[in-house]
């Protein structure tokens, strides 16, 4: 297993950074300058001998008369930057924000943490919910509940999340002014402890609703299918010829057994909640990794989108492994020794 | 005689009492949503970041400019700061302002200010060390002495100059050679940075109220020279702390302290983001920041003395949030946010109608200052000819697409300017006189097409349809990619424009549907044709940007849709040079080359004294008269702003030039 790990690790190691090289590259053939971008607003105000000491000033400490390569060695840190310093994504400089002034270390952290609190909230409802629901409608097979299940899951499972986000505004916000239309928390307010706490399940109540309405679909449609597998093996029929009861039938032989190929979903899942809704989070003007992500590509704050993107890379590359590992724990007749 | 004076006195309390109970009481609170995000940098004077909504916060929390922008976005002396500002030209062509503030200035956290406050912002902004950290600040090149003062009192060795029959190999050992002259010096001034600060001579305390800045002869004479005697005070405790201060000798200003980038990182960094105690002098002060939800709050500065007019604010808190268009109204009818400023077009300013009608809501509605429109290039293909794009604008039914475009909430100009700007409201009659509108007309047009040489077909045959062509100098064909050249060597450019526009853009697509397939346009024997592109490479196109790839150096688009704001200082110099070097850097995108227009528009600010604004204006309205004869851009809309804000707020009239962080200050809220 360990030997599994290592080589598995070097895998991923070697391939982020190919990856890193190539996301690097693509966002450096993009044919925009970013020091014209950075200076351009000041042209109005400048006299044309000071504009082009600034422009020539940007360019040269965004480092873009450089070659590629010596950019991304720098940028990598493989090299010394202009400051003799080794100070590069390998020291843990994922790199500067042109929109936000200052590294991107820092701007980070506020919208993962947001994300991670909204999709924790959403997950583990979502769970909550499909889970049953999808037990439920295996085991009543082609009931009336079945059957309406079926309907509501493809109905929420086709419909774009936007759509159901506006609608969900609509009826809850405007007509029934339950839940307020936009925010992270009360404008204005000051609230600490229990009360900043129950401020945000109150503002995030609606985005949370809407994000689990939308994955309701896919796993119940999982859950039911798994379920629907287990009941019908030999082993099932076996107990039930024991006289072992139904609910333990259900919950101990059947679920035990069609969670198998449910589990890697659920971790996929966990894994995902680093990744924010770019449209949920904008509509609801949540400042989470969704939003942050398109502000930084709308932004042409390209180190930004670069440092996110390479995140959410390492983050898939280890959640594959995790998976991996999990199907082994999780299913003795599956080994992971190679 | 007992009795009249006793009802005189009381009428006079009753005025009193009615004028005590006029005046507004201060608080409540307003929710403005913001199109932008806020980022968090409350640096003095935008030296970093520029986006909208900060430089929103940092009027809100910074107004003792010694010179303000009235209502009209003219500038005045701010009389709650300065006691006098004077000038005077001195012999060697500088000119001098001596400036005197009042005794009772302070902070927001009641410490007093001085003189040595407004200047402190320069002598900070300009030191080498902030420039090399990426200082945006330039006022070292107003100023006398600012040169030395950047360069910490050293003087730059020359640079080798590019002699004469310089082959590209010698041109790269010369540029290798001057890149390392300059790092070397970059190098040496830091290092003399560690052994103390240069002074600046053309910044001068004269004593603790009073300060003196000398501009440099060749900015004089400048129309708005009085730009150059702005300055705001800065606390020298929040950005440097302890043991910093700004001192004169008597050979100028100086900063006392430890200058060196190590020291002054932090420093900087720190006072750039504080939030909690933070020190201004604004009308407001910034109580909190929440970085997660992006939400600002700010509340009245008890220790503010008031704006130029000595206007207080009565709104006591103001709350910034970021907004999203989808759901905007929605929130606004909630009470989520209270106030949408800048609604443009028929959807957006319908809907705010609508809710205004609903109750609760009432709008102000205001001119932009600036215009959308289509730039051509001049100097190749057939936009270079001055009929052609007559002819194009006689093809588009202008104030039909500004109907359209603004759902009926526009307005139409013929020139580079706005509908509020003094200069217009002030000359309106003899520009209606003047200008060209360019009405509706393919008769026109076609006039204009055969009158500028378009009489041929492609084989050189009287024009009969199709498309036009013209016989051409090997001037005029230049590289247009579309000239035909026939047997006998003539060189014939056909009528098609090449037009480069974004993607998912309403005036692309209006012009599209308006003028490219306009079938009289088409009859007129032009052709339009759009290539859709990202903006970055619209930019590309327009400065003709090698640097970018080789092919954006070659001349290709003739017409490009795009917009154009004004701002208060209404200075186009340099629009239309001919100086290459200033057009490779991108300060002639039209690249019209029109004696007369370029020298019109050095003369209206380089030419005029700041106290002469009627020869100011006349050379305005030649040069817009100019301008509407060469037409290098076509004038598209001016939209008609509207801001919609909970009926609660009254006295609230904002405008192009007098936004919101002006216009809240005269407001009050009735709950």
């Amino acid at each position: 297993m360990l030997k599994y790990i290592l080589k598995r690790t070097a895998y991923i190691v070697v391939i982020f950074l190919l990856l890193t090289f190539l996301m690097y590259a693509l966002y450096n053939l993009i044919p925009a300058d970013p020091a014209r971008a950075e200076v351009e607003p000041l042209r109005g105000s400048m006299k044309p001998d000071e504009f082009e000491r600034i422009y020539q000033q940007t360019r040269y400490e965004m480092g873009l008369d450089d070659p590629i390569l010596v950019r991304y060695a720098r940028w990598m840190g493989f090299i010394a930057n202009r400051q003799g310093k080794y100070n590069g994504l390998l020291q843990g400089n994922m790199g500067y924000s042109s929109f936000f002034k200052k590294p991107v270390v820092d701007v980070i952290p506020e919208p993962m943490k947001f994300t991670v609190s909204l999709n924790i909230f959403v997950t583990l409802l979502a769970l909550g919910i499909t889970i049953p629901l999808g037990i439920q409608s295996a085991v009543k097979k082609d009931s009336l509940l079945d059957r309406t299940v079926q309907v509501v899951s493809v109905v929420g499972y086709s419909i774009p999340i936007q759509i159901v986000g506006l609608v969900f505004i609509f009826i809850f916000a405007v007509l029934l002014r339950w839940f307020p239309v936009m925010g992270m928390k009360t404008p204005g307010s000051n609230y600490t402890g229990w009360k900043a706490f129950t401020d945000f399940v109150y503002h995030i109540s609606l985005p949370v609703l809407v994000l689990t309405f939308s994955s309701l679909g896919s796993m119940t449609r999982y859950v039911r299918a798994a379920m629907i597998d287990a009941l019908s093996m030999d082993y099932i029929r076996t107990a039930r010829a024991k006289g072992v009861r139904e609910k333990v039938v259900i919950y101990s032989h059947a679920f035990r057994n069609a969670l198998l190929p449910v589990i890697t979903i659920i971790i996929g899942w966990f894994l995902g909640v680093f990744g924010g809704s770019i449209i949920t989070e904008s509509t609801f003007s949540l400042n989470g990794m969704g939003r942050l992500s398109i502000q930084s590509l709308n932004n042409k704050d390209y180190e930004l989108a670069l440092a996110i993107q390479l995140f959410y890379v390492a983050v898939a590359l280890f959640g594959r492994l995790l998976i991996d590992l999990s199907y082994g724990l999780v299913d003795p007749r599956v080994r992971i020794n190679k | 005689m007992k009795k009249l004076v006793a009802l005189l006195m009381a009428g006079l309390m009753l005025l009193n009492v009615v004028g005590v109970m006029a005046e507004p009481a201060v608080g409540g609170e307003i929710i403005y949503a913001s199109g932008t995000e806020i980022s968090g940098d409350w640096a003095h004077g935008a030296i970093w970041t520029n986006n909208a909504t900060d430089n929103m916060i940092r009027s809100l929390i910074n107004d003792y400019g010694t010179i303000s922008y009235n209502q009209g976005g003219a500038m005045v002396q701010n009389a709650s700061v300065t006691e006098s500002v004077e000038s005077v030209v001195n012999e060697d062509g500088t000119k001098t302002f001596t400036i005197k503030i009042h005794e009772d200035l302070v902070f927001n956290d009641g410490s007093p200010i001085s003189a040595k406050h407004f200047i402190a912002s320069s002598l900070l902004f300009s030191h080498p060390t902030l420039l090399g950290m990426g200082s945006k600040s330039s006022a070292y090149v107003y100023y006398v002495g600012g040169e030395a003062y950047k360069n910490n009192g050293l003087v730059m060795p020359e640079l080798a100059k590019a002699p004469e029959g310089e082959t590209e190999e010698q041109k790269a050992a010369r540029e290798e050679a001057n890149k390392k002259i300059e790092e070397d010096f970059k190098a040496a001034v830091t290092a003399s940075v560690a052994e103390g600060n240069a002074k600046w001579s053309g910044l001068r305390l004269l004593d603790e109220y009073t300060f003196q800045v000398t501009i440099v002869a060749k900015y004089i004479p400048y129309y708005y020279d009085i730009s150059y005697a702005s300055f705001g005070p800065m606390s020298i405790d929040m950005w440097l702390g302890e043991g910093y201060d700004v001192k004169d000798d008597g050979e100028g200003a100086y900063i006392v302290g430890d200058m060196t980038a190590e020291t002054l990182a932090p420093k900087i960094e720190h006072a750039r983001f504080v939030t909690e105690g933070r020190i201004t002098a604004g009308p407001y002060n910034l109580v909190s920041y929440d970085v997660g939800a992006k939400q600002a709050v700010l509340e009245i500065n008890p220790n503010y003395k008031g704006n130029f007019e000595g206007q207080k604010p009565h709104v006591q808190k103001i709350i910034i949030v970021k907004a999203e268009k989808a759901t905007q109204f929605d929130a606004l009818e909630t009470g989520s946010i209270e106030l949408i400023s800048g609604l443009t077009g028929g959807e957006e300013v319908n809907k705010a109608l609508d809710l205004v009608a609903k109750g609760g809501f009432a709008t102000v509605d205001f001119e932009r200052n600036g215009y959308g429109k289509i730039q051509f290039a001049c100097d190749f293909g057939p936009t270079q000819f001055k009929n052609v794009r007559h002819a194009l604008a006689h093809l588009l039914d202008r104030p039909e697409f500004a109907t359209t475009f603004t759902g009926g909430y526009g307005a139409l100009v013929h020139g580079p300017y706005g509908l509020a700007m003094w200069m217009y409201k002030d000359s309106e009659e003899e520009l209606n006189e003047k200008l060209n509108t360019y009405p509706y007309d393919p008769a026109k047009a076609v006039e204009l097409l055969e009158e500028a040489g378009f009489v041929l077909d492609a084989e050189g045959n009287d024009y009969v349809e199709g498309l036009r062509y013209k016989k051409v100098t090997a001037e005029e064909a230049g590289k247009y990619e579309h000239n035909v050249t026939l047997a006998d060597g003539t060189v014939l450019m056909p009528a098609i424009i090449e037009w480069s526009a974004t993607p998912d853009n309403p005036v692309s697509e209006l012009l599209v549907t308006m003028l490219q397939k306009n079938p009289d346009l088409v009859a007129a024997g032009l052709e339009i044709r759009q290539s859709v592109m990202d903006f970055s490479q619209l930019l590309n196109w327009l400065y003709r940007d090698s640097s970018q790839g080789d092919q954006y150096g070659v001349p290709k688009y003739g017409m490009f849709n795009l917009a154009s704001n004004f701002y208060p200082i209404y200075d186009r110099s340099f629009s239309f040079t001919s100086d290459p070097e200033k057009v490779a850097a991108g300060w002639n995108t039209n690249f019209l080359f029109d004696e007369q227009l370029d020298k019109l528009t050095m003369d209206m600010v380089y030419g005029v004294e700041s106290d002469n604004p009627e020869g100011y204006r006349k050379l305005w309205v030649d040069y817009i008269d100019r301008w509407n004869e060469l037409l290098p851009d076509l004038p598209l809309y001016s939209n008609v702003y509207y801001t919609i804000f909970a009926d609660k707020l009254k006295g609230y009239e904002e405008s192009s030039l007098w936004g919101f962080d002006s216009a809240i200050v005269y407001a009050w809220v009735e709950e």
